[in-house]
């Protein structure tokens, strides 16, 4: 395409000769015979150039500059003052008016057609840069929709469990719209809190693309009744599977059964898991003892998970580096250092997590650096109930009857955790759904009293200190991962009844049974302990029968829609 | 950041320093470093120069681990200072690399 320039001298011959001039440097030529004309011309098309003479009739060459320039467009036009005149003073009023270059006359040919050529130049690349900053606009514009939009899934899915949960208290500070810290909880269906807190490798879209299966891992988990070890083998292998080697997980998972006064840890790259006295004090500290997430093959996964007691008035803290990291104004960071000195009894337990927010924004000065996260969970009665745990979704269908029995040897037992599993196929009942909660609490109890205590023969007195609490599921790993003989038998017997059904569970192990005719089991040195979970069972069970030497036990349960 | 490469035993060990701040910034230095080039049968990632390392960097190190042949990858991270092998620790890299 031809590029086009605009001659403007009120003298025809003057015209004439630099479109003859023009032309034959390949270049299209409109003339205007005055600055009034230029403006008119302008208005209509624009030009690669413009060669302007100073006096004109009408309007001059430096009201025309001016105003041409003033309304140009985002496009530069170079305009070369043509004059005869040869005082200084005005040759820089053509440079003041908005003038690119000048040249007086009578020019050299060779000059002007040179300085035509360098002014196209710089004319060429300026539409350049113009054209590639759009494109950048553009780009940035696309960008920021598309973080908008996942932003918007991000948000549906992280929030999908959407159940406050009281004693939890969360800090969640990001750098940008997307980054990879990410906290999520959820009530399993026995009262148990699950709380995930983690930080994907990087930051922005990247780190947040794989925060979606996760959340969708964790909380579908959480429901169906699985342990923390589970959930973050399933997360592993998820992460593993579909993301590029160098993107991974750092996160601890956490589970508190406020009822059981049990807080279980299993920490994979995130900074150290603390639990805090009622006196304000570091009682324990769960450090990271686990590669993050999505980097270990899956056969090779270590689901080992920390298990402590607690007592009513703890208090549960877990952080991302990005709080350990965050930069203070005098120069340095928080560092671990100070994080741990704000533990201790110069602050009130209700105002700890405050005073530890406060201190974070009065030393960040112009904002947060790194996406950084601060978790508090308050262990007391608020936790153990059970009424926001994730709702299930309810039929109306009518119940069948059916009757399965299970066989679970001991290889089976160091394999999986059978109540989830379980769990799903009394899930076909239809109409049981309401009373999926309860039914866990049976199945579980029900189960872990055959495994600890029959086939594992665990004495629950080890229980009863809050060392021997921890040993006692040490030992229980320890003793189930050696297993290496016995079985379980389930049966499950389900009858309808109108509006609603029978379900009667039978399970036998292979232990030696216990007196159950003078005591409960477990009983000893702990029997408030291990009576609990006995007495738990007949308020929610029609009956509870033992029989045979103690190792068997039926169970009845009996509901309604 | 200047990632500097280095050959060694008549090309079996590949030595990569990365100085400085190794973070998302060196992401493309640090794979040219090894990317490319036929590959050696030891790795050897000197931190002496490193004064600043990322969750980014962690996967750099990864997806380096990956190239070399995952499990049977022979790759040793040398001269980390106390805060980077803290990271390091943190993130169990023990379990994946021979750390010095």
């Amino acid at each position: 395409m031809l590029k086009n320039v605009l001659v403007v001298d009120d003298d025809q011959t003057n015209r004439l000769i630099l479109r003859n001039l023009l032309e034959r440097e390949g270049l299209a030529v409109t003339m205007a015979e005055n600055g009034a004309q230029a403006l008119e011309a302008c208005a209509c098309q624009r030009f690669a150039l413009i060669l302007m003479d100073v006096m004109m009739p009408v309007m001059d060459g430096y009201e025309a500059t001016r105003r041409i320039k003033h309304s140009a467009s985002v496009h530069f036009t170079p305009v070369i003052f043509l004059t005869a005149m040869q005082d200084d003073e005005q040759l820089a009023r053509c440079v003041d008016a908005g003038g690119d270059d000048f040249l007086t006359k009578p020019y050299n040919h060779v000059i002007l057609k040179s300085k035509i050529r360098a002014m196209l130049r710089i004319s060429d690349l300026h539409d350049t840069v113009l054209h590639q900053n759009q494109q950048l606009n553009q780009h940035q514009q696309l960008l920021i929709e598309e973080q908008q939009i996942a932003e918007r899934i991000f948000k549906n899915v992280v929030n999908a469990g959407g159940t406050d949960i009281p004693g939890i208290r969360v800090l969640l500070s990001p750098t940008s719209v997307f980054n990879g810290d990410l906290v999520l909880s959820a009530r399993r269906s026995t009262g148990e809190l699950h709380v995930l807190v983690g930080d994907f490798t990087g930051h922005g879209l990247s780190a947040a693309v794989g925060t979606v299966p996760v959340s969708d891992i964790f909380y579908a988990m959480t429901s169906e009744g699985f342990s923390i070890g589970d959930i973050a083998a399933a997360i592993n292998r998820k992460i593993k599977q579909i993301m590029p080697a160098n993107i991974f997980f750092a996160a601890t998972l956490l589970s508190v059964d406020a009822l059981e006064k049990k807080f279980v840890a299993w920490n994979g790259g995130m900074p150290e898991v603390l639990i805090i006295d009622v006196n304000n004090r570091i009682r324990q500290r769960v450090r990271s003892q686990h590669l993050p997430l999505g980097v270990m093959e899956e056969a090779m996964f270590d689901r080992a998970v920390d298990v402590f007691a607690v007592e009513y008035g703890e208090r549960i803290y877990a952080c991302s580096d990005g709080l350990i990291d965050a930069p203070i104004a005098t120069g340095g960071r928080f560092t671990k250092e100070g994080y741990l000195e704000c533990f201790g009894p110069h602050v009130g337990a209700d105002q700890l997590f405050d005073w530890i927010v406060g201190s974070l924004h009065e030393i960040h000065g112009d904002g947060p650096q790194d996406d950084l996260t601060l978790v508090e969970i308050v262990v007391n009665e608020a936790l153990a109930s059970i009424d926001n745990v994730i709702a299930p979704v309810q039929h109306q269908r009518n119940s069948t009857a059916w009757q399965v029995n299970f066989e679970l040897s001991a290889h089976t037992l160091r394999q999986v955790d059978p109540v989830p599993l379980l769990m799903r196929v009394l899930s076909e009942i239809q109409g049981l759904e309401r009373h999926k909660e309860i039914l866990y609490t049976i199945l579980a109890e029900l189960i872990t009293n055959a495994v600890d205590h029959g086939i594992l023969r665990l004495d629950s007195a080890l229980k009863s200190t809050p060392a021997g609490f921890a040993n006692y599921y040490t030992e229980r790993s320890t003793r189930l991962a050696q297993l290496d003989g016995g079985s379980l038998r389930i049966e499950l017997l389900h009858a309808p009844q109108p509006r609603g059904g029978r379900l009667t569970l039978r399970i036998s192990d292979s232990g030696p049974g216990f007196d159950y005719k003078t005591a409960p089991r477990g009983s000893g040195a702990n029997a408030v302990t291990s009576g609990r979970g006995m007495h738990l069972l007949r308020t929610l069970c029609e009956s509870i029968e033992y029989s045979g030497n103690g190792n068997c036990v039926e169970a009845v349960f009996v509901w309604n829609v | 950041m200047p990632v500097q490469v280095q050959s060694l035993d008549n090309g079996a060990t590949l030595k990569i320093s990365p100085n400085g701040r190794f973070d998302f910034n060196s992401h493309r230095e640090f794979r040219d470093a090894y990317q490319g080039k036929s590959p050696a049968a030891h790795y050897l990632v000197d931190l002496r120069g490193t004064e600043y390392m990322d969750s980014s960097a962690l996967g750099m190190l990864l997806l380096l681990r990956e190239y070399a042949g995952g499990d049977k990858a022979k790759i040793r991270i040398v001269n980390a200072r106390t805060e980077i092998r803290n990271i390091l620790n943190v993130a169990n890299f023990e379990k994946m690399f021979v750390i010095e």
